[in-house]
């Protein structure tokens, strides 16, 4: 084969593999220009929102933007402006119909100056159902809707639960717990509701209406329990993330774990997003303590991780908004930095602008005829339309870059080619004649005694030897096969000295019995 | 940190393939110096000379003129790697300017990080094609045969070799000593050159340059302070020529007779002759020279100097 084949041949060989990896990029989807933005609609000021909902509490059909802090419970309208304002101490919160009228209320479980007491908020009316509460310091409460009724279950931060009904009489009390409250919510079980709760000191717990638990568990401490019915069964799934990165996924009719994994640090929010639009699987993004972020899909027997990404603090909220419209839920979290950044269905990492305190919580809604993404830091609440573009057919330039590569490739397969080969560096002059192939014979033969005396003496030894050996030898050879393609007949390799006769070897310019110089 | 220290590490890597790109577009044009030196690297070839006067000088002229062309061919050609580098800086920017507009793209770098690939590729191909410079003595032994193609009997040939692979090789070393502190000490023996002729007026000539180095091998010493172990690089520790000359005499043609122009310790150009033996009409001659390179002038009258020994017989 000729030598300038030869770079062809490889350049073909990574042509085919340049272009086939640029066709698995290219039609795979997998390479993508998109990029999100975001403008902000209105911002007002709100120190370190502790819960915040965008949610219809009047009625009209129009959401308002609900928000609490430790000091006050407040209404803003799609407009930014405050509608409500009611001052309380420690306050917690929750939103549920007290009064059947079909609109979301505001349930506030406080310290008031008659010891603990439960206020509702029914559009823009407090009013207050129930005080001198046998109860610790609020740490959450909840609206569940039980087939006998809805009850409200306040948590405390000793571990106690204690219900009430719409009107504030006292249905139950279950010392629950060691430690503070730490995750209530509604679960279902053959479609029927029961209440799902957990404490920090592990203790985990499907109770119903009357407070009795249906199953219980202990696991590590915990810090995140939620309650979805992830695969549509009638029956929920109650997922827990640990002070030490246990993440579990809990049967709700028995407590039978469904899923768990460690994830490597403490758990700081779990959500549920729907990352990949497809309605028979739910996907549940987990955010760490040290910024690890991770999605799950769950199927109904098990659940898989999809990806894992990370953002540089505490990740602490997670909420789902489809920002680019294609039926397909982003994930949009915030960091205790002040970063928000959403994660795409296949994990990739898009920021929005940062803000300059922690995130405390993010919602997602319609306020007057935009769909927001609401914000809340250490400062302000911040109401932000988030926009999604793309650069059309960009999934096709590895084709373009490979197609590129290619092309030089082939242009360097083509002058390595003309270039002409080395030539060789061992190069020899020889005469063919007979005369001339028989000096060399006799000169080699006189080079290789040399070196053998040489040896002898001492003078070249080991390696430096057989080398010089090796070549004269070599050459030798060269000189026997040259003279036998000639048709020269080889002869004995002696000569006899012209004095006294004696055998020499070929070569030999001096007797070794009488001292004869010999002119050969 | 690591963060810093991967971007570092890729900005030495960029920064060399740059530097190693822009030297194979700027051509290697050091002169070819006079002298000669261990240390410079000279284009190792070895010439088996079996031939007559003419044609080996005409091989030598042919072989150092395939050679250039082969490093000629591949030099109109030395500034595509650093295009080709340049393109994919080009690719890579198209990325750069995706992600000022927002935009998260690695394509383009990709396809200036395979670029680059090729463009080492290309370099390293060029650069193989390059060759060093002829050794001076490749040009002095062909000196050596012109001069001497005049005194050589009519359709006869030079023998021998030319020897340029180099002086300190592994299968040159003629033998190896330790001191009393372990250290190896390499002395090299180099017989780049051998010649035989039967010469014009009967005798017959032979001539044997041959360079001896001596170098220090690298060696583990623990140092007497920190006690930590140190190597200790090798260390060149000289070189010297010697010059085998061996006269068959034609006793029909001259008669030896002693000269004080060329006797034991008599220097002769750079060469001092350490050795000198007449018996049975073979002139046996051995010199040696401190100097660092011995040039084609100084063999050439070593030999004849030689010749003074010799006293032409009345016809």
């Amino acid at each position: 084969m000729s030598k300038k084949i030869i770079p062809f041949i490889v350049a073909f060989v990574l042509i085919c593999l340049v272009m086939v990896v640029a066709g698995v990029f290219a039609f795979s989807g997998a390479v993508t220009a998109e990029k999100f933005g975001s403008s902000t609609a209105w911002s007002a000021a709100y120190n370190t929102a502790e819960s915040m909902k965008v949610i219809d509490l009047t009625g009209d059909g129009q959401d308002e933007l609900f928000i609490q802090n430790s000091s006050d419970v407040s209404v803003f309208d799609g407009s930014g402006n405050r509608t409500w304002s009611f001052p309380y101490t420690s306050p917690k919160t929750t939103l549920g119909d007290v009064n059947g009228d079909n609109v979301e209320d505001i349930i506030v479980f406080y310290n008031s100056s008659q010891g603990m007491a439960v206020d509702t908020i029914v559009n823009g009316q407090a009013g207050t159902i129930a005080t001198s509460l046998p109860m610790g310091t609020a740490a959450r409460n909840a609206l569940i809707r039980f087939l006998s009724g809805p009850e409200i279950v306040l948590g405390d931060s000793s571990g106690t639960l204690l219900a009430v009904n719409t009107s504030g009489q006292t249905l139950w009390q279950n010392r629950f717990a060691n430690e503070e409250i730490r995750g209530m919510d509604d679960a279902k079980i053959s479609g029927q509701t029961y209440f799902a709760v957990a404490s920090h000191d592990g203790t985990v717990a499907v109770l119903d209406a009357q407070g009795n638990a249906v199953w219980q568990k202990n696991q590590e401490q915990l810090r995140r329990m939620r309650a979805f019915d992830l695969n549509a069964d009638g029956n929920s799934e109650v997922i827990t993330g640990g002070e030490y990165g246990a993440f579990f996924i809990y049967n709700a009719v028995d407590g039978t774990p469904l899923f768990t994994q460690q994830l490597g640090q403490a758990v700081s929010e779990i959500r549920e997003v729907e990352l990949n639009g497809d309605p028979s699987s739910r996907e549940i993004i987990v955010g760490g303590k040290e910024g690890g972020v991770w999605a799950f899909s769950f199927s109904g027997i098990t659940a898989r991780q999809l990806w894992t990404g990370s953002l540089s603090d505490k990740v602490t909220e997670i909420s789902g908004i489809d920002i680019d419209g294609d039926g397909k839920e982003e994930a949009v979290l915030g960091d205790e930095s002040g970063s928000v950044a959403i994660f795409t269905e296949n994990g990739s990492r898009n920021n929005l602008p940062s803000h300059s305190s922690g995130i405390t919580r993010i919602d997602v809604g319609k306020l007057g005829n935009e769909r927001y993404v609401v914000i809340a830091d250490g400062s302000e609440v911040q109401t932000n339309k988030v926009n999604f573009s793309s650069i059309p057919g960009f999934r096709f330039t590895p084709l373009i870059v490979g197609l590129i590569v290619s092309a030089i490739i082939l242009i360097i397969a083509a002058i390595l080619a003309s270039i002409p080969p080395k030539p060789e560096m061992k190069v020899s002059f020889v005469d063919k004649s007979k005369e001339s192939l028989e000096a060399e014979r006799r000169m080699l033969k006189e080079s290789i005694a040399d070196v053998e005396r040489l040896r002898k003496s001492g003078e070249v030894t080991g390696d430096a030897y057989l080398s010089r050996l090796k070549r004269l030898r070599s050459d030798l050879a060269d000189n026997e096969a040259a003279y036998k393609t000639a048709g020269f007949p080889i002869r004995v390799e002696t000569i006899k000295c012209p004095s006294c006769g004696g055998t020499l070897e070929l070569g030999m310019d001096k007797c070794e019995y009488c001292g004869q110089v010999i002119l050969s | 940190m690591p963060i810093l220290c991967i971007v570092g590490a890729i900005g030495i890597v960029v920064v060399s393939l740059f530097f190693y790109l822009l030297n194979t577009a700027r051509k290697r044009t050091t002169p070819q110096t006079a002298t000669t030196s261990v240390k410079k690297a000279f284009t190792p070839v070895y010439v088996s000379i079996a031939d007559k006067p003419d044609s080996i000088m005409r091989g030598m002229d042919k072989f150092v003129a395939e050679v250039q062309k082969t490093e000629s061919a591949g030099d109109k050609w030395r500034w595509i790697p650093m295009l080709i580098f340049l393109a994919g800086v080009g690719l890579m920017l198209i990325d750069v300017l995706l992600i000022l507009l927002g935009y998260i793209s690695f394509i383009f770098t990709a396809g200036g990080v395979l670029l680059w690939i090729a463009a080492l590729v290309m370099a390293r191909s060029l650069r193989k094609s390059d060759s060093f410079d002829f050794s001076p003595r490749y040009k002095g032994t062909k000196e050596i045969l012109h001069t001497l193609r005049d005194d050589l009997k009519p359709n006869s040939t030079f023998l021998g070799h030319l020897d340029l692979t180099g002086a300190m090789l592994k299968t040159k070393v003629a033998r190896e000593t330790k001191d009393s502190r372990d250290r190896t000490t390499q002395y090299f023996r180099d017989e780049w050159l051998s010649l035989k002729a039967k010469l014009y007026d009967g005798n017959i000539l032979r001539v044997s340059a041959i360079q001896k180095t001596k170098n220090r091998k690298s060696y583990m010493q623990r140092s007497r302070i920190s006690g930590k172990y140190k190597t200790k690089p090798e260390k060149f520790k000289g070189t010297e020529h010697d010059l085998k000359v061996r006269i068959v005499v034609n006793p029909e043609a001259y008669t030896i007779v002693p000269s004080p122009a060329f006797r034991h310790g008599q220097s002769i150009g750079k060469y001092t002759i350490s050795a000198l033996s007449t018996e049975n009409g073979i002139i046996n001659v051995v010199a040696n020279s401190p100097f660092d390179e011995v040039d084609q002038e100084s063999i050439l009258n070593f030999l004849k100097s030689a010749y003074s020994l010799l006293q032409r017989k009345a016809a």
